[in-house]
């Protein structure tokens, strides 16, 4: 009987690599790769209203061969002068938003990292505040 | 967008009566039973079925104007928006566990997923939002998390509801530990359990001037 290997591939993605696209580009480069059957890991992690729009457009594309993903974020939040930019960054986007009536075209992630990855593969995520370990089997 | 106005405009001179209140949270945690409980404690009718199969709620149900009396006397009327079980992912062969056929358990994760776009959706409508957990299981979901943050950053006011109290495994302070920044209720929707701290703490928490 020959016993046939069964791989995981993962993606390691620097944020940089997302940043330079606009949410629309950054969700369909993420789903096309976790619909490749890759799990995608990146040192940045997405606004939750980003990660939103990451489950609604992810709805949109479950059928039967693809029944969705699992997604772990864990952020850092910034302390100090940093957290105070970050803040300040922030309001300008919503009132760019205000003001345009559209989300801003490119943003930044925020510290932290992301593992996004198919639903068929991932069984389990176990996360603490400050820690995630993943089950993964095929 | 003229509607938003006057509602904003309301709500600063506290004239608006009217809660749009929406029941959010992962999949079978017992936002419909919490909407009945509610809507059954004050109306005497329910909002929606209630199954054991994932995914019973596929739209949104609402019941509208149910007037909830404090123990100050004071009234609050709500809207209550039972929403679909949010999730990242619908299997159809989950649904085939329960006994449903092919062709039922396909269409049933169809308006399923169409059910979570329409819940994404309803966060711009709504005014104040109950997420509700079982308290019985791991509160630190991506849901829960992308949810909170979510209302966080529309500055919508939430009251964490910890569901199902009655369970053994039940632990309200978990939650509590989890996410220590927003007010935790723990209740039993099945039993009615706690139901008047929930009211209480809707008063307080969510209606302005409450």
């Amino acid at each position: 009987m020959i016993k046939k290997k069964l791989k995981l591939k993962f993606d390691f993605v620097s944020s940089e690599v997302l940043e330079k696209k606009d949410l629309k580009s950054r969700i369909n480069f993420i789903l096309s790769k976790v619909k490749d059957g890759s799990i995608l890991v990146t040192d940045g992690t997405m606004s939750p209203e980003e990660e939103m729009d990451l489950i609604r457009e992810t709805m949109r594309r479950v059928d039967d061969g693809f029944p969705g993903i699992e997604v772990c974020s864990l952020r850092k939040e910034p302390k100090g002068l940093r957290g105070f930019l970050e803040k300040i960054s922030d309001q300008s986007l919503k009132i760019q938003k205000i003001f345009t009536g559209k989300e801003p075209e490119k943003r930044k992630l925020k510290d932290g990292i992301t593992l996004i990855g198919p639903a068929k593969l991932i069984k389990k995520i176990k996360r603490s505040p400050d820690s995630f370990s993943v089950l993964a089997g095929i | 967008m003229l509607n938003k106005f006057f509602n904003w405009l309301k709500g600063i001179f506290g004239f608006k009566k009217t809660i749009s209140l929406g029941i959010y949270g992962d999949v079978n945690v017992g936002k419909t039973t919490l909407a009945n409980r509610i809507s059954l404690d004050w109306t005497g009718e329910t909002v929606g079925k209630v199954s054991e199969i994932p995914h019973e709620t596929r739209t949104v149900q609402k019941k509208e104007r149910v007037e909830i009396k404090l123990k100050n006397n004071k009234k609050i009327v709500l809207n209550i928006l039972d929403m679909p079980g949010l999730a990242t992912k619908i299997d159809y062969r989950t649904f085939l566990k329960y006994g449903l056929s092919r062709a039922e358990a396909k269409k049933r994760a169809r308006e399923a997923t169409e059910g979570v776009i329409e819940a994404i959706k309803w966060l711009k409508n709504v005014d104040a939002v109950l997420a509700v957990m079982d308290a019985s299981k791991d509160p630190l979901t991506q849901v829960n998390i992308t949810l909170l943050g979510n209302l966080e950053a529309r500055k919508i006011p939430v009251i964490i509801v910890a569901n199902k109290i009655d369970l053994k495994k039940a632990n309200v302070k978990r939650i509590k530990e989890c996410f220590p920044q927003y007010p935790v209720v723990g209740v039993s929707a099945l039993t009615g359990r706690n139901m008047d701290l929930l009211y209480e703490a809707i008063g307080k928490y969510l209606v302005k001037g409450g």
